[in-house]
């Protein structure tokens, strides 16, 4: 699904040079639930922009579902986001002047659906967080688990095959973080695959591998799940070397 | 497109909305009729007065001491204006049009008409006015110089012969045969006739409602001590015939003051001051009112794009490409100013109603000052709105995930 080898990432001023990521491989395979893991400016958002094609890379090499990101237009990485990428953040980022059924229609209207199938899209997705009756309600007038739901029903929406959760409970009591831990468990084990950054190693602990960064680089990683070990390519298994 | 979303959001944000559509309908309708008042006045202002503008001039003489024969100088001045090198044609002219000053009387077609049948402005002149004036005869003849009476200012006009332009004639006689008619200059006998039509002289009056109606009386009538000349020259040489016309009458004659001589352009030029200063008001108005309707909508805009960074870049994440950014945005501008301008095309009639009943000569507002309005502030609004707009589509879809 995901496999990034030798990339790197460098932010430059006229002052400072900042390697963000150095050397980072990576290989995440489609079903996969896989948790990154590290400290605060160790690279873990610097990965997930660039592993959901919001960010570009300085060099290495990069597939998402089988496409070559290198070189891929701004408009071209859009489309392949909308795609191929449902998005999870922290603060939720609903649209605070859009009703429930709008904010969830904002990534389908990019993809072109006519109104019908949006409509069914969205009555499904919000159907799935438990949300349908919630549709004409304003982002406002939700609880914070309530809007993380939203924003899942967000990302499902689209059917993506790739779902980025960035730090998904971060601003969410640990009930509400137990709810929707398991609405993303849910979701994984209907098949979508899903990378999670956290720095919260109970969440961590729940994914089924981790994958731990420091300074820009992976550092540990989990091995990978038995069952899968068939489907491993040689690719990965060098990047991982 | 994102028609109804933009619309929904909007509701939720009313307020910088309303000002804005407010200030876009004020601007429409105050842009419409101040634009149709320009292009009333600039109308009033390009009307022809009939004569040849660029080559004509005229200038009053004044004699003074005893023994200032008036008449006799009347005549020994046109008669040297006349042998001048580059003057076409010299005539007394009381008046001249859109000088501000003159005669006028009614023209009737019965004796002691309670009203007259129309009103006319009088040029008294004599047989070489048509040509000073520059004027065309469309019908009919030029005086004969034995119709050209000596009169006494005071002395009440009975002309046997008069010259009238197209529009009185049309007026006075509709049917269209006015040559040879007869008609009273005042409401007593004898009556005038009609013996030639000019295709146009204005009346010295440029806000005369009748302002085509005039009337030429041939007559030698000085004011006591004072003639009015005008001077027609061959093209191109005016300037130099003014000179030469000062010089040649002050030596001809020392006992009299020659006037400021003035061209005819400079007469039209001074006729409509106010209305070019009507012009100059009101397009500074509306150039004012656009310029602080787009600034209104770029601030807006901008601010809204400094306050959506986040929005925008989380609707980058989730798929929109630049152009889909630059077009929510402009089209977030268009609804505003459509908004706006309905209300304002409302407002610009009823700004013309009000001006129909409360100002004098007022018109109503043609319909299509509206439509070309609208199209015009759409414009603006979308040029205005491009720049936040092309700033907002360059934020980075990487701003989603920044948590400040």
């Amino acid at each position: 699904m995901l496999k990034m080898q030798h990339l790197s990432k460098v932010y430059r001023t006229h002052m400072v040079e900042t390697h963000a990521l150095r050397d980072f491989s990576i290989h995440v395979r489609e079903g996969e639930f896989v948790a990154v893991t590290g400290p605060s400016g160790s690279g873990k958002t610097t990965f997930l922009n660039i592993a959901g094609l919001l960010e570009e890379f300085s060099s290495g090499e990069f597939w998402l579902d089988g496409v070559d990101v290198r070189g891929l237009n701004d408009d071209a990485r859009s489309k392949l986001r909308n795609e191929k990428i449902g998005f999870i953040f922290q603060g939720f980022n609903l649209i605070p002047d859009l009703n429930l059924f709008d904010n969830v229609d904002v990534p389908l209207r990019y993809r072109g659906y006519g109104a019908a199938e949006r409509k069914k899209r969205i009555e499904e997705s919000l159907s799935r967080v438990g949300l349908s009756s919630r549709m004409k309600h304003y982002p406002s007038e939700l609880s914070g688990g309530q809007q993380q739901r939203v924003a899942i029903a967000r990302a499902l929406a689209g059917s993506p095959r790739l779902l980025m959760a960035d730090e998904p409970t971060g601003n969410l009591d640990s009930l509400m973080a137990r709810g929707v831990m398991e609405l993303l468990e849910e979701i994984n084990r209907a098949g979508t695959t899903i990378i999670m950054v956290t720095h919260d190693p109970e969440l961590a602990a729940r994914a089924q591998r981790n994958v731990h960064v420091m300074d820009g680089q992976v550092t540990d990683f989990d091995a990978e799940p038995a069952l899968r070990v068939k489907a491993r390519d040689t690719d990965v298994e060098a990047a991982v070397a | 497109m994102e028609i109804r979303p933009i619309i929904s959001a909007l509701m939720r944000s009313k307020v910088a909305m309303i000002l804005i559509g407010l200030q876009v309908a004020l601007t429409l309708a105050i842009v419409c009729n101040s634009l149709f008042i320009i292009n009333q006045r600039f109308e009033h202002m390009r009307r022809p007065s009939g004569m040849n503008e660029a080559d004509t001039f005229w200038f009053g003489s004044t004699g003074f001491g005893q023994g200032y024969d008036a008449r006799a100088t009347q005549l020994a001045d046109l008669q040297l204006l006349r042998q001048l090198p580059g003057v076409v044609a010299a005539a007394p002219a009381w008046s001249v049009p859109m000088s501000g000053g003159g005669w006028s009387t009614g023209l009737n077609l019965q004796p002691k008409q309670k009203t007259s049948t129309a009103d006319t402005a009088l040029y008294i002149v004599d047989d070489h006015a048509v040509d000073a004036f520059g004027t065309h005869l469309i019908a009919g003849r030029n005086f004969k110089p034995e119709e050209v009476v000596n009169a006494t200012f005071g002395d009440s006009l009975h002309p046997a012969a008069i010259i009238v332009t197209k529009a009185l004639a049309d007026k006075v006689f509709p049917g269209g045969d006015a040559l040879g008619k007869q008609v009273y200059l005042d409401d007593d006998p004898p009556t005038s006739t009609i013996v030639g039509i000019v295709d146009r002289l204005q009346q010295p009056w440029t806000n005369s409602k009748t302002i085509e109606y005039t009337t030429l009386v041939p007559a030698h009538m000085p004011f006591g001590n004072f003639t009015r000349y005008i001077v027609r020259t061959e093209p191109g040489r005016r300037d130099e015939v003014m000179k030469l016309v000062e010089q040649k009458l002050a030596e001809s004659n020392p006992s009299r003051i020659i006037g400021k001589m003035r061209t005819i352009e400079q007469t039209r030029n001074d006729a409509y001051s106010n209305d070019r200063a009507m012009m100059i008001i009101l397009g500074t108005v509306i150039f004012l009112l656009l310029t602080i309707t787009a600034l209104g909508v770029v601030g807006m805009a901008s601010f809204w794009v400094t306050q959506r960074t986040k929005q925008i870049g989380t609707r980058r994440a989730l798929g929109a490409t630049r152009f889909d950014i630059l077009r929510y945005f402009l089209t977030e501008n268009f609804l505003i100013t459509t908004a706006g301008l309905v209300v304002g095309g409302v407002l610009a009639y009823a700004l013309s109603l009000w001006l129909l009943t409360h100002v004098a000569d007022a018109k109503l507002l043609p319909w299509y000052y509206v439509p070309v309005g609208f199209v015009s502030l759409w414009l603006l609004g979308q040029i205005a709105v491009l720049g936040p707009a092309t700033r907002a589509s360059r934020v980075p879809p990487a701003v989603a995930t920044r948590s400040v």
